[in-house]
Formats: structure tokens, C-alpha cells, sequence
């Protein structure tokens, strides 16, 4: 039988996001991948020199929509970089409680993506489902669910008040009696074994090569996580485990990811004691208009580990108003797009789409 | 200044870098254009190990592009910005898709938004845009608002709603 | 227009109440689908459900900005569904450009290129603007209102010459396309 052409999205319901994978298969083999992105190709970096820098911020969420809130963290802490600002230290507390919480926000998302594809809805339903109570979070502290806009060159743009802490404590400790149910009945069972365990091993050779970062790179057994290797913000003072796993399949990618979801329940734990009440969570950072705000000269690359990987904004000022070059690592550009070329021939057709769900191909990120 | 960092300042003196500090844990090295790549291999060498990013920036008012490498040192989080310029004029450099494979796509990217042409590296296909007909669109002189009024045209409202808003807040009279 | 038939009448009645939806996510909007189709909100007590193939779809979502490399996707999308077919305008991103007003690579208006019968404002729309457009579409389907369908067949030259005007080529054809 000869070689067979095949589509792989971008409408397809096993996709995640707008993307493509074109194929050419042999029987249930996969000999040759080519990915397809730029479906969602928007223009970003042009469209960030042509406004101003703090309207930019409207703009940077929407780069990668699972997890918006580190756009705009690593955009601040590059302005920051270059600006030399000092940024309130409950501010600091506040930004890290917003990340982690975005963090679990897209685990608990991706979670559920990986039902999708196995045919485990579970997974999606109650990956969803308690997303949602994160969202509600972010509604009373932000007043948006999925575009936040809160973290702002400087600090944060509204404090939070004594009722979100409390609504937080709320939904963690509901998030925490939670897990025992999703180990119990996802972790164990048997559809998520017989398709996930032993499926798409990235050995550690492999991830190192391609750059691939986060649960990627984690699930083949080493301990590398920017917040511990390059400390940001105050995650140098609360202390959590990274966890890591050795058999570097799809499974462990996946539990790794759940795995995270209890660290990042510890960390918003120690984070909403530590943290000084405070009025002041932003420094004003120009005279007047915000609009009129000036970046002194200078570059700064800025970067964090995001729920997919590092993450990153390299910033260029001029020392106008508005930013001269703007470029967006985004954290699944490896897995995304060489991971794909490279690694996908030899697999079967059903774990392409395992390979977008477990390696958190996130499209947008991608074409920018 | 990180141990590595500061090593690999010592490594590099040879190349009559130009360091420049920008934090505590991010330094730029800025070095001519013959001599990025044999740097890059010291580099890695030496334990930066992790590529992320290749990025370009028009300086078009000097007539040059700046190509910037991010590298990142995951024993103790050092990050070294490795910079060069090129003519802007012919734009021309050499892949580095043997130290690090997955460059292949960052310079692939970089050729359609800039138009930079990359010695070795054949693959040059358009990878975002599809049936571009302008020149690359984040170089500098390319003015976005321009082609999108041509090409996408916008909706005409009937009313003008912002006038509406400024006499309805009393800014100005109707 | 045209006075209905009472056959027509009730087949439109019928029709309104179970829209399948094409699965497609062109856009960011499409993170808040899931909670619109899981348990918390449940588009289903309305008779709307997923579907995966444009053939058996009723509805289309166009979950946000478009770019050109997607519109030339949507176009075939929307040519392959069997009639009737509706349109749902996802936020400002279609209806004006949105924030995307002067980027080289989004369209600034959907219903120049495809017929769109209802249109929801906002960035991004909540889940609960989702399931009030899919009630207003019923409703307008009921009143035999929402006839995008018939539009772009008598007006096909028109919408063909627009999307000529800003996609060049409107079918594709690279390596897979030949």
C-alpha cells in the first residue's frame, strides 16, 4: 500500500486551536509530518510598535489564550527590566497568586484536552468544570474571566481585597478535595493507561536537542523550572517541589501536569500569608498620562516558566513611547513546530493528536 | 554577575566582545558578524546550553539589522543576549541550524518577517503568511494600516457614534 | 421577503431546535466554548450540540479575528455545509477589526466575505452572550429571519468579488492542494 495523504486540522475536532498538521501515512503509520501554523497569525510584534506602552497591554493577553496573564507579567518585569523600577513588594505577592493561579487554570484545561482525543470526557467535564471556579477568581479580581489585563508595568493594576483572599482560600481548599477524585478516576483508569503509557517517549537527548521546556523536559527526569533556576518575582521565598517523573511519555506528561496543581495550591497558600497588607500596589510610572509613559534606551529579555514551558518577551526600547521591537518566545515553538517534523514519523495517526494535548502545542503562541 | 556568565566573559575576551550588563542574572555580548558563530559554539560549550529565542531587529535608521540570540544557562540561570549586526542593504547570514536544529524555524520566521537570507539553511518556505504579496512585513518601512485599508475594507457606520458620545458627555455641542 | 409556506413554517419551527454546531475554533474565542458545552452552562438544554464534520453542521462560529490564511479555510467550511446554513460572528474582532483594526493580516469585516446572521459584541463574549445569540438565532430562524444562506447564493458574484479583492486567490493550492 502506498503513501496516503492525510489533513490533520486545522477543522478538526481532535485539535486543539487553529492549527494543521499535514501527513503523509503508510497503513496507521505516520512517514512524514509537516505542521502547518499561522492560522492565527495576527501580527503581534507590528502591531505592538504602532502603540503606545501601556496600551499595549489590551493587546499582549490575546497572544496566547489558555494563559494570558503571563504575557502580560513578562512584558512588565521587561519594562521593569529596562526602566530600573522598584515594584511594591505586595504587588509582587499578588502577581505570583495571579500566575499560579493561571497556571492551574490551563492544567486543569489541559487536563480535560486530553480526554477529548482518548474519549475519556471526564477528563474534559471536570477539567472544566473546576476551571471555571478559577475563573470566577479572576472575575471578582480583575473583572474579566479569560483577558485579564491586571499586571501592569509597575505592579498591578487593583488591590485585592480581603474577600478575594478569602474566596481564594475558598476554592483551593475545594481544588484540593478534588484531586484525590481526579487520581482515583482519571489517574488510574484504564482508557488513560492503555493510551498514554509508553506513548511518544521524548528521551532526555531528544528534549535537550530541540529546546523543549516544562512538563516536556521535566518528564524525562530532570529538575529544570525557571522559578527555580532563574528565581522571578518572590518564588526564591516560598518553598515547593518541582515534580518529575522518569518514564518521559505522554502519561507522565500529563500526571506531571496534575502533579503541579498541588504545588501551585501550596505556593498561593504560602504567598496569601506572606504577603504585607498594603495600599500601595502600583509606582506611578510617568508624570501625568499614562499613555505618555517613556521606556529609557535599552533591551532586557524577560522570562518565565509558564504552564507550557518557558516563556518570554525580549523588549527593545528606543526611548520613545513606544516600544521599537517587541519579540515573543513563545513556549511551545519546539514541540510545535520541530517536534513535529522530527518526532512525529513513526507514530501512529491517533497520537498526533496526543502529541498537541500532552506537549501543550498552544497555536496562538506559536503564530503570534 | 553568574558564575557562568562570568566565564564565559573570560572565554569570549579573544572576540573583543562588547559586554553590557542588564541585570544581575542578563548580559549582552555584541560581537562582529564573523565571529558569532564560532562564539555561539564556545557557548554552548561551556553550558548555555538552552537556545530560546532568535530574534532580528531593524535599526533601520542605521541601515542595519540586529540579530540577537537568547541563550540560557540552566545550572544557574545566567541568560546571554547574543547580538550582531548586519548590513540591511543585502541582508545575509549563516544558519546555526547545526548547534541547535530547532533554529531551522526561528530562521525561517525571521527570513519571511525581515527577509534575511540564511547560508545553509535551504528550507526558506513561508511558514506564517500564505500568498504574501508586500514586502516583509515587520521591517520597518512597512506601514500595516496602509495595506489594511487597501486590501480589508473597513465597515461604514451610519451614525458617528463617537460624536454621539462627546455630546452625550457634553463635550462638545450638537 | 418572500411569504412562507406553512410546511416551510414548521420546518423552520422543527429546525430551530436542534442546531449542530461545527466544531472549528478559528479564533480565541473558542476558550470559552468548553464551558459553554459542559456542565456549567450546557448549550444543550438548548438543542445545540458539536459537531465535526461541515456537512452535517448547521452552525457555524467564527470565534474571533480572521486571518487570511484562516478566511480562505472558513470560505471552504462554509461552501461544504449543506443549507441551511448560519453564521455567528464571534466579538468586535468581526464585526469592525477590534483591536486588530490596522494589522496586515486580519480582515476588518466578516459579513463582506460570508453572510452572517447574528453577531455577539464584546472581548471575549462569556458564555452567557453565547447562549443568548443561540437563543436570538432560534428565534430569527422561527421568524424565517435568518436567511444568510440564500443571501450568498444571490449575491455569490458579490461576496466571490470581495473575498477576490482581499485573498487574491481564494482556493489554495500548495503541496496538499494540488
Amino acid at each position: 500500500m502506498g503513501e496516503v495523504k492525510l489533513f490533520f486540522g486545522p477543522n478538526h475536532p481532535g485539535m486543539h486551536g487553529n492549527f494543521s498538521v499535514h501527513m503523509y501515512v503508510e497503513g496507521d503509520i505516520v512517514k512524514r509530518a509537516r505542521p502547518l501554523p499561522g492560522f492565527l497569525h495576527r501580527g503581534f510584534e507590528k502591531l505592538m510598535e504602532r502603540r503606545y506602552w501601556l496600551s499595549n497591554l489590551a493587546l499582549i493577553p490575546r497572544i496566547c489564550v489558555p494563559e494570558p496573564d503571563i504575557n502580560e507579567a513578562c512584558y512588565a518585569m521587561g519594562i521593569e527590566k529596562i526602566a530600573k523600577l522598584d515594584v511594591p513588594e505586595r504587588a509582587q505577592w499578588i502577581r505570583m497568586i495571579v500566575l499560579e493561579l493561571a497556571r492551574m487554570a490551563n492544567h486543569l484545561s489541559a487536563i480535560g484536552g486530553v480526554g477529548g482525543p482518548i474519549g475519556l470526557y471526564t477528563a474534559s467535564h471536570w477539567g472544566t468544570a473546576d476551571r471555571d471556579r478559577i475563573l470566577d477568581i479572576f472575575e471578582a479580581l480583575t473583572g474579566a474571566r479569560v483577558y485579564h489585563m491586571y499586571i501592569i508595568p509597575g505592579g498591578v493594576r487593583k488591590n485585592m481585597t480581603p474577600q478575594i483572599e478569602e474566596m481564594i482560600w475558598k476554592v483551593m481548599d475545594y481544588i484540593e478535595s478534588r484531586l484525590d477524585d481526579y487520581e482515583n478516576l482519571i489517574f488510574k483508569n484504564r482508557i488513560l493507561h492503555s493510551r498514554l503509557k509508553g506513548r511518544l517517549v521524548l528521551t532526555r537527548e531528544q528534549a535537550l536537542e530541540m529546546g523543549v521546556t516544562g512538563v516536556g523536559i521535566r518528564a524525562t527526569g530532570v529538575e529544570y523550572d525557571i522559578r527555580k533556576v532563574d528565581p522571578y518575582l518572590f518564588y526564591d521565598k516560598v518553598e515547593f517541589e518541582v515534580p518529575t517523573a522518569t518514564d518521559a511519555d505522554a502519561f507522565s506528561r500529563v500526571y506531571l501536569k496534575f502533579k503541579e496543581l498541588s504545588q501551585s495550591i501550596k505556593i498561593i497558600r504560602q504567598a496569601l500569608e506572606k504577603m504585607p497588607q498594603s495600599d500601595k500596589v502600583n509606582v506611578p510610572i510617568s508624570k501625568g498620562s499614562a499613555l505618555r509613559h517613556v521606556v529609557p534606551k535599552g533591551m532586557a529579555y524577560a522570562h518565565i516558566e509558564s504552564a507550557r514551558g518557558e516563556f518570554g518577551f525580549f523588549v527593545v526600547s528606543d526611548g520613545k513611547n513606544k516600544p521599537y521591537r517587541v519579540a515573543v518566545r513563545g513556549a511551545s515553538y519546539p514541540q510545535g513546530l520541530y517536534g513535529i517534523e522530527k518526532y512525529l514519523p513513526g507514530t501512529r495517526i491517533e497520537d498526533v493528536a496526543l502529541w498537541l494535548a500532552t506537549m501543550d502545542v498552544c497555536a496562538p503562541e506559536i503564530d503570534r | 554577575m553568574t558564575n557562568s556568565m562570568s566565564k564565559a566573559v573570560e572565554v569570549l575576551k579573544s572576540f573583543n566582545p562588547f559586554v553590557e550588563e542588564i541585570d544581575d542574572r542578563e548580559i549582552k555580548i555584541s560581537l562582529s558578524n564573523d565571529k558569532v558563530i564560532s562564539a555561539l559554539d564556545v557557548l554552548k560549550s561551556i553550558g548555555f546550553s538552552h537556545l530560546s529565542l532568535i530574534t532580528c531587529v531593524d535599526w533601520i535608521d542605521d541601515n542595519q539589522f540586529e540579530l540577537v540570540y537568547i541563550l540560557f544557562n540552566w545550572e544557574d540561570g545566567g541568560k546571554i543576549l547574543v547580538s550582531t549586526r548586519i548590513d540591511r542593504s543585502n541582508p545575509k547570514f549563516i544558519t546555526v541550524k547545526e548547534l541547535w536544529p530547532v533554529a531551522r524555524f526561528y530562521e525561517r520566521e525571521i527570513h519571511e518577517f525581515f527577509g534575511i537570507e540564511f547560508e545553509g539553511n535551504d528550507d526558506m518556505r513561508p511558514l506564517f503568511l500564505e500568498l504574501w504579496d508586500e514586502k516583509p512585513p515587520m521591517r520597518k518601512d512597512f506601514d500595516p494600516s496602509k495595506y489594511s485599508k487597501e486590501k480589508f475594507p473597513d465597515r461604514k457606520y451610519e451614525k458617528d457614534v463617537i460624536k454621539e458620545a462627546k455630546i452625550f458627555r457634553g463635550e462638545i455641542n450638537g | 421577503m418572500k411569504e412562507r409556506t406553512m410546511w416551510e413554517q414548521i420546518a423552520d419551527s422543527l429546525r430551530s431546535r436542534s442546531l449542530w454546531m461545527l466544531h472549528y475554533c478559528t479564533g480565541c474565542g473558542a476558550m470559552e466554548l468548553p464551558p459553554t458545552m459542559t456542565a456549567r452552562f450546557d448549550m444543550e438544554r438548548f438543542g445545540v450540540a458539536p459537531m465535526a464534520t461541515p456537512r452535517q453542521a448547521d452552525i457555524m462560529l467564527i470565534t474571533g479575528y480572521l486571518n487570511t490564511k484562516t478566511l480562505r479555510r472558513v470560505i471552504y467550511t462554509y461552501e461544504q455545509m449543506a443549507d441551511p446554513k448560519y453564521v455567528i460572528g464571534f466579538g468586535s474582532c468581526t464585526i469592525n477589526g477590534g483591536i486588530y483594526f490596522d494589522s496586515y493580516s486580519t480582515i476588518n469585516r466578516l459579513d463582506y466575505y460570508i453572510p452572517v446572521d447574528v453577531y455577539i459584541a464584546g472581548c471575549m463574549p462569556r458564555p452567557e452572550a453565547i447562549l443568548e445569540a443561540f437563543n436570538y438565532l432560534m428565534e430569527k430562524i422561527r421568524k424565517g429571519e435568518a436567511d444568510g444562506w440564500k443571501r450568498y447564493k444571490e449575491n455569490y458574484e458579490w461576496y466571490k468579488q470581495n473575498q477576490i479583492r482581499s485573498l487574491g486567490e481564494v482556493y489554495v493550492h500548495d503541496e496538499f492542494h494540488e
